[in-house]
């Protein structure tokens, strides 16, 4: 390299080490900011600690846990929320930066749109309609409470609950929730929700077989085929009245 | 047939060159696909990485270092770079966040045409337009006209004898920029 190069490449690269100093926003953000945060565009070290990135308390400094949902940062009321419920106070530790990008740059990095549950403190993780609203379809409309009996918290589908599993719902058993599940409640159930069994001609087609136990129908019973009968033979056999 | 330069050099050149693009909007268009794009985030470590290590290659040249075959230290320099280089600019992707690292990532670009020419171009292009030329006066053709008939490729070749010049400042540029960038991430970004 002769000597005339290497002066303009020195010069050059001082002149990018001035512009990365003068504008950092510009020569190493990685994205504009929030329009919140706008004023802050040149002062890196408002929100960031020097080689251990964002720190929490830097942001709790201006966003207050409590008031976060509730107040501005100037302490008015929030006009416009963006949940329906301020949760912030729920959280079990502030790590902002484990939901917010403040970047452009670094937003498109973060899932949109998933909330991670395990941040939230017991008792809140397990009342979700304290922040949720049931679904208004048909299905949700019938079912009170304790979503997690189909649903997880990391993501709402698919749901994990495989009626087949308990009872396979043939187009004889295309019923309600509630004609088995009297009162929503999805740990009991009951065959006798239907005008076709009733506790009485059910007793008296088991009686015949010579089966006493009969109160528990999904023992035997896992569809409405007559002929497909779990643990049939033995269960007939040790619940028969012996002549 | 009078062989061209451009078909037979420049345009697998060329080809070479393009399949670095293309591989790199593949690379960028799977991980989005895959929902991986954090991947790309940390690509330009090893990219850098391999870079670096193929730099011996160039204290092996300049005899800063004396171990190593020269002929296998330059494909690996080759092979090093070009792949370092794809995943700098899967790295890069298609995100114009900050100037700095851009201006790295382009002169990056820079150095690897510059490169390619200058190692795998120029020698046999020289040799090319030298084998024109003496093709040439062995069936008679005058001096001028021996000129006249390879004009072209000589100005190819007197184009690329430029791009080599450029490969070592660039590279500086490259590295310094780079290493800014580097910096930057290391100063404001939290790793724990």
């Amino acid at each position: 390299m002769s000597r005339t190069l290497k002066i303009i490449l020195t010069l050059n690269l001082l002149v990018l080490a001035v512009l990365t100093f003068a504008y950092p926003h510009l020569m190493v953000g990685p994205g504009k900011l929030i329009p919140g945060h706008k004023q802050l565009d040149t002062d890196c070290f408002a929100c960031h600690v020097a080689f251990t990135g964002v720190a929490s308390p830097k942001c709790a400094s201006c966003h207050k846990p409590a008031d976060i949902g509730r107040l501005t940062v100037s302490g008015a009321p929030v006009a416009k929320p963006l949940t329906s419920v301020a949760f912030h106070q729920e959280l079990i530790s502030q790590d902002c930066v484990a939901c917010h990008s403040d970047h452009a740059g670094v937003k498109r990095y973060h899932f949109k749109g998933f909330f991670d549950h395990s941040l939230l403190k017991k008792q809140t993780s397990e009342r979700c309609q304290a922040c949720h609203k049931a679904p208004a379809d048909a299905l949700h409309q019938q079912i009170i409470g304790n979503c997690s009996q189909c649903h997880t918290q990391q993501k709402w589908t698919p749901a994990n609950f495989a009626h087949d599993n308990y009872f396979a719902l043939d187009r004889d058993h295309s019923a309600t929730c509630v004609t088995c599940h009297v009162g929503n409640d999805y740990s009991r159930y009951t065959c006798y929700g239907c005008h076709e069994h009733t506790q009485t001609n059910i007793r008296r087609e088991h009686v015949e077989e010579g089966i006493r136990q009969f109160n528990n129908c999904v023992e035997c019973h896992r569809s409405g085929n007559k002929h497909d009968i779990k643990g049939g033979e033995g269960r007939h056999g040790e619940d028969r009245e012996h002549d | 047939m009078k062989s061209s330069l451009w078909r037979e050099h420049v345009l697998p050149f060329t080809l070479l060159l393009g399949l670095l693009a293309a591989a790199t909007l593949a690379g960028d268009y799977l991980l989005h696909r895959l929902n991986l794009v954090w991947v790309g985030r940390y690509m330009g470590i090893p990219g850098t990485l391999l870079i670096i290590g193929s730099l011996y290659y160039s204290a092996r040249k300049r005899k800063w270092v004396s171990r190593g075959d020269p002929k296998s230290l330059l494909t690996m320099h080759e092979f090093g770079t070009w792949l370092g280089s794809l995943m700098v600019l899967i790295h890069a992707g298609v995100h114009f966040n900050a100037i700095l690292p851009w201006l790295a990532t382009v002169a990056m670009g820079v150095n690897v045409v510059s490169g390619m020419v200058g190692k795998m171009l120029l020698g046999q292009s020289r040799a090319h337009v030298q084998g024109e030329r003496e093709r040439f006066q062995l069936r008679g053709l005058s001096k001028t006209e021996v000129e006249q008939a390879v004009f072209w490729d000589a100005v190819a070749l007197g184009a690329m004898t430029q791009w080599r010049k450029v490969h070592i400042p660039i590279f500086v540029v490259f590295a310094v920029l780079a290493l800014g960038h580097i910096l930057s991430i290391f100063l404001f970004w939290g790793w724990a």
